[in-house]
């Protein structure tokens, strides 16, 4: 029999239990949207922006959330297109003309409004090409604004781009790195402190949503501005969820704790979410390649020729012996294809008839052993003047699709009697040593923009050194088919039969063997309709994406 | 015992601060630029001397030290170069989630490992003790990561019991300021707290198997039970409290194992915590978060033997005894 003790026990967590639920159930969140503006989107990252200030960070992620903030005058539009300005989109500017062969126009929209109300304007515009080029901020972009003398207005609503000379790219570079931002808020921030400035972690924007919160480590939100010029945006809310990895970015959306994931990577994901029967996978093209660099400079003394991949013949017989497709089909599966050049499938000048020199491996050989290179002791591995066919190869231990290619170049570099060494380190002193040159060879993954015009420069010609072209490649005559392809091609046809020359020669010259160009695969939970994918930016059309109102959930209705 | 109090904190600073020197000057000699973080960045060789000698990396390490530790004692950690915020900033967000990790994983552990241990030393050699010895052994050899990934993968992608990661959900509960989301808190910390929990409930669970054996064999407990109280009083209030000792030297230990296992545990439940933000800092030599890091970890880690050394001195009155005539 129970004690009085006990029974008033009893009572009182019978009471606080009641009380408990009264209040749980007094505190739960009004879930009320319905129509055709409710949804949310929950995306799954693997990342976290440095600071929501687009001029100061490259990283995807805060590109992915700034351009949801900040507009541009216009942006790419669904064909990819990035010569001329035909196929380019108004965003901040509602038109443009041109006014002299290198003087371009914008006219600003004159509904556009910076989130605390204030009008945008051609001073915001100026302010903003001013930051980017200026060496104190030190934007990522401020290279390819190169080719732009000065930036004027002409009135509050007209801005005048001045270039130095005229080229197929010119509107590309005038809009797409450039997101306007707020002069009135910014100005009076010394430069010096924009890599830091607090205006990163609250931005007041005038995209078609605003800043609603970050909480460090774990999200970041943004909210549909519903007074939006250019049309109030069908999904209401968009949420990053930051994850280490990117396993545990698909294990969320597979487990339902998030509705969208940009890119799969690997084909066991890939399986993992396209077998789930509420997601949706979208393939579109990749903005990557890999490739091994061969280094041809001497470590220590870049004015000599390194003591092996100084030799063409040596880096011509060393790509003729990878097989290719084997290695892209053991790592990638379907995910992936083997380029035709140093070159993503993203780019328009892709081409599967561009020459290059064949996975050959026998043809590899005998190049070999013409250039002397025999296995003269016995031991399996080939040898020139007592010095054996060795070398290091550098990747870094946080990618494990380089740390898997190591290992199979190895094994097939082995077999054609060539000894690789694998050096597997941290991503810090992988990005050291191959900006200082201290490698024989690395694999390196290069993440483009839509145009091969900066990319192409910074890895493979003289304008690199210093920068990305890590393994000192240098000809001048695929310098001069680069410049014409940029600057002095007058059609995009011209343009593309330079590009083209210039990979053939390069593809000669062997400086790389160019492995795997990405296929991606995002994966969406599948009440999302109308979604559409532009390779370049995954979002750049969210916009139109909807959640239909028959498949609304308590996570699109739930109200703030 | 004040005296023993002040020698105790006393050398608790000596080892922060020899921590701290150590991190400081190791994390400085490890290979790797703390500017050079992704492959594609613009960054030419000018922009990289002018973004050292902007944070002072290009003074000699140990001026670089001297101004660290004058920063330190003006409260000032620095400035994160890769987060771009203040240091103090990023840790204040990190630890309430690490602490927090680390308490429930603490309440589970001497919760489920002192219950555990008294009911198999009272069941001592039957088939109870066994099979729940066995199963504590098992969990206690899994590494903690992978013993986080099996609950992951059980409870939260099969079963869906549990949230897989996070803090919180973001959808319903952007911010902590009502009961459902307290309660959604709590739902998110069950998994990661568990994993911690569990692995050290399996080591406390057999030290205080062991500890309350040998107690229970004494007269003190044989003369309870000859007053005639009842066996639940004669296990829980005179027994226990002897067999305490042990488990007390535990809790001391425990808060190191809590802090490096939290480092893996945030990263399988994506919890933002100290753990993740130590680990992202030393792969991105961002020098002012690793030795700001280190400092509080190594704080909080001797701050929690201090707590056990106290509780030791209340649990065991010979103890104060002794400091006290010492």
């Amino acid at each position: 029999m129970p004690t009085p003790r006990t029974r008033l026990s009893d009572r009182r967590i019978a009471t606080l239990a009641l009380a408990a639920l009264a209040w749980l159930t007094a505190c739960e969140r009004p879930v009320g949207c319905t129509g055709d503006y409710c949804g949310t989107l929950v995306i799954a990252t693997a990342g976290e922006p440095d600071i929501l200030l687009p001029v100061v960070s490259e990283f995807s992620v805060t590109r992915d959330v700034a351009d949801r903030l900040f507009l541009k005058l216009a942006d790419v539009g669904p064909s990819g297109n990035t010569s001329g300005d035909e196929d380019f989109q108004p965003q901040l500017a509602e038109r443009w003309e041109w006014d002299a062969p290198t003087t371009l126009v914008f006219h600003l929209d004159p509904r556009a409004r910076w989130q605390d109300g204030q009008p945008v304007t051609s001073a915001d515009v100026a302010f903003t090409y001013d930051a980017y080029t200026d060496t104190l901020v030190n934007s990522p972009f401020r290279p390819s604004l190169r080719q732009i003398a000065a930036v004027t207005t002409r009135d509050s609503l007209t801005v005048v781009f001045r270039f130095r000379q005229r080229y197929p790219e010119m509107f590309y570079d005038a809009v797409y790195h450039l997101r306007i931002l707020p002069a009135h808020l910014l100005r009076e921030l010394p430069r010096t402190q924009w890599h830091s400035a607090p205006f990163g972690r609250a931005p007041v924007g005038d995209g078609p949503y605003r800043f609603v919160a970050w909480k460090a480590g774990e999200s970041i939100e943004i909210a549909a501005d519903s007074t939006f010029f250019r049309g109030r945006p069908h999904i209401r809310r968009v949420i990053w969820r930051f994850t280490p990895d990117q396993t545990v970015a698909v294990t969320q959306l597979i487990a339902g704790d998030a509705d969208a994931v940009e890119v799969l990577v690997s084909p066991d994901n890939v399986q993992r979410a396209c077998a789930e029967p509420q997601l949706a996978c979208y393939p579109y093209k990749g903005a990557a390649y890999g490739y091994v660099a061969f280094n041809l400079a001497a470590q220590g003394d870049t004015s000599k020729p390194h003591p092996l991949f100084g030799d063409r013949d040596l880096r011509r017989a060393l790509v003729m012996a990878t097989d290719r497709e084997r290695l892209l089909h053991n790592v990638f599966g379907d995910l992936a294809k083997v380029p035709p050049g140093p070159m993503p499938q993203l780019w328009w000048i892709w081409d599967p008839e561009i020459r290059g020199l064949p996975d050959d491996s026998g043809q590899a050989a005998r190049l070999l052993t013409r250039s002397g290179w025999i296995d003269s002791d016995g031991d399996g591995i080939r040898d020139k003047d007592g010095h054996p066919l060795s070398f290091r190869l550098l990747v870094p231990t946080t990618s494990a699709v380089r740390r898997t290619y190591a290992r199979l170049l190895q094994e097939q570099f082995r077999t054609a009697g060539v000894d690789v060494q694998i050096d597997e380190v941290d991503f810090s002193v992988f990005t050291e040593r191959a900006r200082t040159g201290r490698f024989d060879a690395l694999i390196a993954v290069w993440n483009s923009d839509p145009t091969p015009s900066s990319g192409f420069t910074q890895t493979w010609t003289r304008g690199g050194f210093g920068r990305s072209n890590y393994g000192r490649y240098d000809n001048p005559d695929v310098d001069r088919l680069v410049d014409q392809a940029v600057v002095s091609a007058g059609s995009r046809d011209q343009a593309r039969r330079a590009w083209r020359a210039a990979i053939e020669t390069l593809n000669r010259d062997a400086p790389g063997i160019m492995l795997f160009a990405t296929s991606n695969v995002a994966a969406f939970h599948k009440r999302f309709a109308d979604v559409t994918i532009r390779p370049d930016s995954w979002l750049a059309q969210l916009a139109t994406w909807r959640v239909p109102a028959d498949r609304l959930t308590d996570r699109d209705r739930v109200e703030h | 015992m004040a005296t023993w109090l002040v020698r105790r904190l006393a050398a608790s600073i000596a080892i922060v601060f020899a921590v701290v020197t150590i991190t400081f000057f190791v994390i400085h000699a490890a290979p790797g630029s703390p500017f050079l973080p992704a492959e594609s960045q613009h960054l030419t060789p000018e922009t990289l001397r002018r973004l050292s000698t902007e944070f002072g990396l290009d003074r000699s390490l140990p001026e670089q030290y001297l101004l660290f530790l004058r920063n330190v004692v003006r409260g000032n950690l620095g400035q994160s170069f890769a987060l771009r915020r203040p240091v103090a900033d990023a840790l204040a967000d990190a630890i309430p989630n690490t602490f927090t990790l680390a308490l429930a994983a603490l309440i589970i552990d001497f919760a489920l490992g002192l219950a555990l241990g008294i009911y198999q030393a009272v069941r001592a050699g039957r088939v109870g003790d066994v099979v729940s010895g066995n199963g504590a052994l098992l969990v206690n050899s899994m590494p903690v990561f992978w013993l986080g990934l099996v609950l992951l993968l059980v409870f939260g992608q099969w079963l869906r019991w549990a949230p897989v990661g996070g803090l919180s959900n973001p959808v319903l509960c952007p911010r902590l300021d009502s009961p459902a989301c307290g309660l959604d808190f709590l739902w998110h910390l069950t998994l990661p707290a568990l994993t911690l929990g569990l692995v050290g409930a399996a080591s406390t669970a057999r030290y205080q198997r062991a500890a309350m054996l040998e107690v229970i064999r004494q007269d003190f407990v044989r003369t309870a039970r000859a007053k005639g109280l009842r066996e639940r009083r004669v296990l829980l209030v005179h027994a226990l409290r002897n067999a305490l000792l042990p488990v007390i030297t535990l809790f001391g230990l425990a808060f190191p194992f809590l802090f490096t296992g939290a480092v893996l545990v945030e990263t399988v439940f994506a919890w933002p915590g100290m753990g993740r933000l130590a680990v992202n800092a030393i792969f991105q030599r961002d020098y002012p978060v690793v030795t700001g890091a280190a400092l509080l970890t190594s704080a909080m880690v001797v701050l929690g033997n201090l707590i056990a050394d106290v509780l030791y001195a209340v649990a065991d009155p010979r103890i104060r005894v002794r400091s006290e005539t010492a």
